[in-house]
């Protein structure tokens, strides 16, 4: 998985033309280079919407090859759909780029925009337990992870972790989830009663959906820029 | 398995998003009655150790843990039906899975959670919670498995449409077609062959976690946790 602090991080303290633009124009770029990918039947509008897309991520000064290689996660996933179909280079690549190009989109989408930015405006069209559970969980996931990295010094540490030993390593593992889960747990607990006492009525998300603005122009006029590409290919 | 956008056919994930909205719909209101300002909190620690557990990768056959089962066990079927979705829209957000298919990957994440809990109640109490925990695990992934080679086996786009738009000899590409053996086999004996190795790896881990559970915290699997297990049979519930 990515590094969720360094991505956070990126998000939080950025002030390109990207991290001006609204979370709305950001998701309405996305929807079009999703759409542009599933529209397309041919890899090159898609290649040449991936280089549009890796240009204006340098352009906005956004760690574009770090992007590229969080995009090539979903490369792994698709190569793997790939060997179910019977198909040829041709198609192995159309498949390749339909999965990376929306990925690089969601790679500069996250690299510009805070996650609770994205979630508050989620919270507006969510039922309030998923929108309140998302923050919940956005909030434990840093201290958890922080935990866990504990865990791992702690395990080499000691000697709990022998390479090779999977029986073992699988059940120090174990222990080691199951303490993370118990404390996750007290934690929830705690973290219920101090929300209690600061006047917790059940709804925690702030809804802001915004409007498009002027800094909007840029991720909207890229996405339809992309989806144009691939309808005029076909 | 997390599949990217723009690969399967578009009514297929939006039958996707369609069953998900059903399910959290049904998964709702059977939670209509439960403290939701209680629950939202272990709601979210619960989600966040299943995407912790997914940062660990057993490297050899690329297979992460879900902990989706003991997620399943530990908050009961509907509220772990919640938390799946919570997870995919998290996963999405962290480009580890797509857009387009979150509903169906919750469909997946979300059958693991709900087969885990079920089967963990069906086995016999004679089995030590570590096999009850373990065999409900390898079961439950092992259907979900079998619905996801099911989801790929449906999905298949037909390469020969694109051959023609581009403008290739059909004659050649019949051919060329009958000399490839149908792969959806392949993918089945890939996805099975490593899985079993993954599963059997879950299965001990979750088996031991719910085991550490139970000697630590008793209280969490009495399920006062959720209110389904309370429903339909109250005597599993803490007074």
């Amino acid at each position: 998985m990515i590094d969720v602090a360094r991505v956070d991080y990126w998000a939080a303290n950025g002030s390109g033309p990207f991290h001006r633009a609204s979370v709305l124009s950001k998701l309405l770029f996305l929807a079009f280079v999703v759409a542009a990918a599933v529209a397309s039947r041919d890899p090159y509008p898609l290649v040449a919407g991936t280089g549009m897309l890796i240009v204006l991520a340098a352009l906005a000064g956004l760690p574009w090859a770090v992007i590229g290689a969080l995009s090539l996660y979903a490369a792994v996933f698709a190569l793997l759909y790939a060997v179910s179909l019977r198909g040829d280079g041709w198609t192995y690549a159309l498949l390749l780029l339909k999965a990376v190009t929306p990925a690089y989109a969601v790679g500069m989408v996250i690299v510009s925009t805070p996650y609770p930015r994205i979630f508050s405006f989620l919270s507006a069209f969510l039922p309030e337990i998923l929108a309140a559970g998302l923050f919940m969980t956005y909030r434990t996931l840093f201290l958890l992870l922080d935990m866990m990295d504990n865990f791992g010094t702690a395990i080499r540490l000691r000697g709990g972790f022998s390479p090779g030993n999977i029986v073992k390593n699988s059940r120090n593992v174990a222990k080691g989830i199951g303490g993370l889960l118990v404390r996750a747990v007290e934690r929830s607990t705690r973290l219920y009663a101090v929300m209690v006492v600061r006047g917790y009525n059940g709804k925690m998300a702030e809804t802001t959906v915004g409007a498009i603005g002027l800094n909007d122009w840029l991720p909207v006029g890229t996405g339809i820029a992309v989806l144009t590409t691939v309808i005029l290919w076909r | 398995m997390h599949i990217p956008d723009g690969i399967l056919p578009v009514w297929l994930w939006a039958s996707g998003f369609l069953l998900m909205a059903c399910l959290l719909a049904f998964s709702l209101y059977r939670l209509r009655g439960m403290d939701m300002k209680k629950k939202i909190p272990l709601l979210g620690v619960l989600s966040a150790v299943m995407l912790v557990a997914m940062t660990l990768e057993i490297i050899p056959i690329a297979y992460h843990l879900n902990l989706s089962v003991a997620t399943g066990i530990l908050l009961g079927p509907s509220l772990g039906f919640v938390a799946a979705v919570i997870v995919n829209l998290m996963l999405a957000f962290l480009g580890h899975g797509g857009i387009t298919v979150i509903g169906l990957n919750t469909i997946l994440l979300g059958a693991e959670a709900m087969l885990g809990h079920t089967f963990f109640y069906i086995l016999t109490d004679k089995l030590s919670t570590y096999w009850r925990a373990s065999l409900a695990t390898v079961l439950a992934l092992l259907l979900v498995s079998l619905l996801l080679i099911t989801i790929v086996g449906i999905s298949h786009v037909d390469p020969q449409a694109y051959r023609h738009e581009r403008g290739h000899d059909a004659e050649l590409e019949r051919g060329h077609d009958a000399a490839v053996p149908s792969s959806l086999a392949t993918f089945a004996i890939v996805v099975l062959s490593l899985g079993v190795i993954g599963w059997i790896i879950e299965g001990a881990i979750t088996g031991a976690v719910i085991r550490f559970i139970s000697q630590v915290r008793p209280d969490l699997l009495a399920h006062t946790l959720h209110k389904d297990t309370c429903r339909t049979d109250p005597s599993r519930c803490a007074p």
